[in-house]
């Protein structure tokens, strides 16, 4: 009975651990190639171990950038505009939720049906229009046009958050409206400080969504000065505006860091955030 | 719920009557009266490879260090994309000042009245073109108006590597060779040396030079089908493709996407792995830097010995019809076709220059390879007959249907006869637009 | 509650749900429902951006479905990725889900380095990444070699297997559905199995008759939004195959994005951007009637 435990155990540490090498490969590729020089990446591929080091020169030729933009220029935009977003669409977000989940008003129900529709539209749909839209503003190539889509709220954590406020028991707000609080009130007092764990979970999600978006930045942007991240690591891939894969891949790395520390920081709330969004009807 | 729909109604109206405007761009023409010396900033952009971005960049500086005033921003990109992006700006609103442009999208800009016709500075003096053949100005003349000021010329040329034919034991090709003769040597250079005979061959180029040999042109002259009515033009053509792949003279469709992700200079017929390559004359300027032995020849031809060879213009720079700066614009791409100093920092890698009086100031410290494009530049137009009108709108969906068709059949997916077929009902139906 | 301070309140009501509302309004207006509507009006026009829509009726329709090719093949490898993709991640997760539904030591680890890639995947810098793996002179044509067989094409240059590193791409980020599988693992009561157990059910009875039809609202969950994300894949044929070799990865959506941006027929792109939403729509809808059929709702507690 023991051994069987034991060998059990070690059969599931065993194909756990390969299963979670296989998944890790191809981070741990990018970063041990990201230290190797240009002809290495293709002659010694699959060997994590570089036999030339060219760090300092992968991540600094990557860093000037392509085209005299630096990819710290690529980073701030980045910043920005998921700063940017995310505070505004997260606040957005959760305002809505509230109005949806406690507050009873006319055309609630219709409303939250349009929330749920957008769901389901693809914003390839809107791009055409939104880019006229945009051009009429004179907003193409402005941040600001990355910036709007998001910071008026999304459906996803308006669902999220709409359905972590109906889990908490209307007593609470019951309670509060007869101690003389107002509506306003009872959102700020009672009900934001305990939808913070959804807060956190949008927050997270809606920052790497915006960081990663390659669509929007593809349609939006047409000056190098104002590409975000993930529009920048596309130019690397030119061979005629740049041929430095260890660059590229350098950089690649760099663009990644933001997100994964975010993960590492805040992994229990993001791995609590998900479980519980599925677990509604 | 009546409250939402005549709002959403309404919503809909405003939104329409306000989009119902999208006309074509009202480009500022040059009404302002500007101080002469007020600061001004000239966007610019152009493709190209690394050398070319370097020593442009190194002109830009040139230029302002003459006219202090005048400062640039400029966006230089590789090939892939470069027309992609200039329409989205040209969509945007946000062209630059002034763009290198092709003689195969030149049309389609025109058309859509996105560039701003020159002729009023070239009528003023601005721009000077008295040392330019008017045969190569015309070629940017679109429907009267002068949207592209060109800047060199260049013809379709295989460059090759005279070392690797020697290691082949093959004589060096001359203007002489036919198709047969090219197929017999590339099958040789793999045989003898066990590399590629041909880097590649660029059908997007080549095949017009192809169809050409049978005395018509690719596209019809009003621009609205193909300009070849026997299939067999391209089936002749897709099967010495494969004939070249399947003896591992020529590299498939894929190993070419690797290849050439390594920009230019890393050729095979660059590095010695090949014994030639197709592009246009100026390669092996381009390339110098890596490899100063290539020499050129004309293509080939075929057993007609029909001339299909035209001289082209390599590239012009046009200048956009929402531009502020059409002034500053018009007189740096003078001192651009015009100027020694500048000249002979552009060293012809862009091509022959138009100006003669400029080929006969480059013409003392010349290079090798640069003497050779000079030189090529007369044979080929010995071997050159009426260049073809500009390509039609909608050639960047041709192109892709041309690779398509071509790699389905190299793939093995369908027979030569379908992939001809194939392309000719794609192309007719995007040129039937045009009508 | 007297009736003059309950007509206030609802009044109130109403004024504090629109402000609250009126962030996520306002965007739905400009970016949605304004773009939407111009958007069904451009599908019935030739509009290339640089001058006037032209409208044209029905022609864009008729020519997408009788007279493009492109059309067809997008639908066959976006509807091929979707049901080789959805399946196989759920499925992937639901098995990982049950490995890890246990306690073990490292478990946080073990679905920390599952998770991660959910997060990454989605960006320039994995597409990248699949990209020089799969293609010529990458990882997997190397590692191939060593065990002695060579190919002539890589992975992505093949037009039989680009679609399968796409997909590969795709089932590596299991690691978000796999949470909520094992969130809801956790929710079945042990006492259903034990008394399974007492009954003679072995361990795959149990899993087929117990854990999966507990599970399947959270299944039906993931299918739904796995399979509205799987309709809108982009990035990865854009960066790792530009829709090729010969079309086979060529996703709805780049075959959109490239009728839009590269060829500049904004009103043909936008018609098939409604057929997108059509297909989507009918799919949700089939998804949702379907519940019935295969869904177990534990009645509320």
């Amino acid at each position: 009975m023991e051994a069987n435990k034991k060998s059990k155990s070690f059969i599931f540490h065993l194909s756990t651990i390969l299963l979670g090498l296989i998944m890790i490969y191809p981070l741990l590729w990018l970063v041990s190639s990201s230290f190797k020089n240009n002809s290495e990446i293709f002659v010694n591929s699959y060997s994590l171990i570089p036999k030339h080091w060219d760090i300092v020169k992968n991540y600094s030729s990557g860093w000037k950038g392509i085209g005299g933009v630096s990819f710290g220029t690529f980073m701030w935009n980045s910043v920005i505009v998921s700063v940017i977003g995310t505070v505004g669409g997260v606040l957005s977000s959760v305002l809505a939720a509230y109005a949806f989940a406690r507050i009873k008003f006319f055309g609630s129900k219709f409303w939250f049906f349009c929330v749920m529709m957008t769901l389901m539209i693809p914003n390839q749909v809107m791009v055409v229009p939104q880019f006229i839209i945009f051009k009429k503003l004179g907003l193409i190539n402005n941040l600001a046009a990355l910036i709007i889509p998001w910071v008026f709220g999304s459906a996803f954590f308006i669902f999220l958050t709409v359905q972590f406020i109906r889990g908490l028991p209307i007593e609470l707000d019951e309670a509060a409206e007869i101690d003389g609080c107002n509506k306003i009130q009872i959102f700020t007092k009672i009900i934001f400080p305990l939808v913070v764990p959804a807060v956190i979970t949008s927050t997270i999600f809606s920052f790497y969504w915006i960081w990663q978006d390659f669509f929007q930045p593809l349609i939006f942007m047409s000056d190098p000065k104002h590409f975000t991240v993930s529009l920048a690591l596309n130019l690397y891939l030119d061979p005629n505006s740049n041929n430095n894969y260890g660059g590229m891949l350098a950089m690649s790395v760099v663009s990644l860091i933001p997100v994964v520390i975010i993960f590492l920081i805040f992994q229990k709330q993001l791995v609590e955030g998900v479980a519980t969004s599925g677990l509604k009807d | 719920m009546k409250k939402s729909i005549s709002t959403l109604l309404s919503v809909i109206l405003m939104g329409s009557l306000a989009m119902s405007g999208c006309s074509k761009n009202t480009g500022s023409s040059t009404e302002k009266k500007v101080d002469a010396n007020a600061p001004v900033k000239l966007s610019i952009t152009w493709w190209g490879s690394q050398s070319r971005h370097d020593y442009t960049n190194k002109l830009l500086e040139m230029y302002t260090a003459k006219h202090p005033n005048i400062s640039f921003q400029a966006t230089p990109s590789g090939w892939s994309g470069y027309f992609d992006k200039l329409s989205a700006q040209a969509a945007g609103d946000t062209m630059p000042d002034i763009m290198q442009m092709d003689y195969s999208f030149i049309s389609t800009y025109s058309k859509n009245d996105t560039l701003a016709d020159l002729t009023p500075y070239v009528n003023d003096k601005t721009i000077n073109l008295s040392d330019v053949d008017t045969n190569l100005v015309d070629t940017g003349k679109i429907d009267g108006k002068l949207t592209g000021l060109v800047l060199a010329s260049t013809s379709l040329a295989i460059t090759y590597s005279p070392e690797v034919f020697k290691k082949a034991g093959l004589a060096v090709p001359t203007s002489a060779w036919t198709w047969a003769d090219f197929e017999k040597d590339m099958l040789q250079i793999k045989a003898k040396t066990g590399t590629y005979g041909q880097s590649k061959i660029d059908d997007i180029s080549t095949f017009p030079y192809w169809v050409r040999q049978y005395g018509t042109n690719m596209y019809a002259a009003d621009g609205t089908k193909l300009g070849y009515d026997n299939d067999k033009v391209y089936i002749d053509y897709v099967n010495m493709l494969k004939r070249l792949q399947d003896a591992k003279a020529m590299p498939n469709p894929d190993q070419w996407a690797q290849i050439s992700a390594k920009g230019k200079e890393a050729e095979p017929v660059v590095t010695g792995t090949a014994g030639s390559t197709m592009d246009w004359a100026n390669y092996a300027v381009i390339v110098s830097k890596s490899n100063p032995n290539l020499k050129l020849v004309t293509p080939p031809v075929n057993s007609t010995g029909t001339k299909a060879l035209w001289n082209k213009p390599s590239m012009f720079f046009s200048v956009a019809k929402s531009s502020k700066n059409q002034i500053e614009a018009a007189k740096f791409i003078n001192w651009f076709l015009n100027d020694p100093e500048a000249n002979k920092v552009i060293n012809a890698e862009r091509g022959i220059p138009v100006s003669s009086k400029v080929r006969d100031s480059l013409k003392a410290s010349l290079t090798q390879q640069q003497k050779d494009m000079f030189d090529y530049a007369d044979i080929s137009i010995s071997n050159s007959t009426k260049a073809a009108p500009p390509e039609p709108a909608g050639v960047a969906e041709v192109t892709k249907a041309l690779t398509d068709t071509i790699n389905s059949f190299l793939y093995g997916k369908t027979s030569a006869t379908e992939s001809a077929a194939d392309f000719r009902t794609k192309t007719n139906e995007i040129l039937g637009r045009n009508k | 509650m007297s009736r003059k301070k309950k007509a206030l309140n609802f009044g109130n009501q109403n004024i504090i749900g629109y402000i609250l509302i009126a962030p996520w309004l306002i965007g739905f207006l400009i970016m949605y429902l304004i773009p939407m509507a111009i958007s069904i009006y451009y599908s019935f026009t030739k509009y290339n951006l640089l001058s006037a829509p032209v409208f044209i009726g029905f022609d864009n329709f008729t020519r997408m479905f009788f007279h493009d090719k492109s059309f067809w093949k997008s639908l066959r490898v976006t509807f091929y990725y979707v049901f080789m993709l959805v399946p196989l991640r759920l499925i992937f997760a639901f098995i990982v889900a049950m490995l890890l539904n246990s306690k073990r030591k490292f478990l946080g680890v073990y679905r920390a380095v599952y998770y991660v890639p959910s997060i990454v995947g989605g960006s320039v810098a994995v597409s990248i990444v699949w990209k020089q793996i799969f293609g010529n002179d990458g990882v997997a044509m190397s590692l191939l070699s060593i065990i002695g067989i060579h190919q002539k094409i890589s992975f992505i240059g093949n037009p039989s297997t680009a679609i399968w590193t796409i997909i590969s791409l795709g089932v590596w980020q299991f690691g978000s559905a796999m949470l909520i599988f094992l969130a809801a693992l956790k929710q079945v009561p042990k006492s259903i199995y034990e008394a399974a157990g007492i009954d003679g059910a072995g361990y795959f009875t149990q899993v087929f008759k117990i854990t999966i039809p507990m599970l399947t609202p959270v299944i039906f969950f993931n299918l739904i939004l796995q399979v509205i994300n799987a309709f809108k894949a982009f990035t990865e044929s854009y960066i790792i195959t530009q829709g090729g070799p010969l079309d086979s990865t060529l996703f709805y959506v780049l075959n959109l994005y490239r009728k839009s941006f590269t060829y500049f027929e904004m009103g043909y792109s936008s018609a098939m951007a409604w057929i997108l939403v059509l297909i989507i729509g009918i799919f949700t809808i089939i998804l949702f009637k379907s519940q019935s059929a295969w869904v177990h709702y534990e009645s509320k507690e």
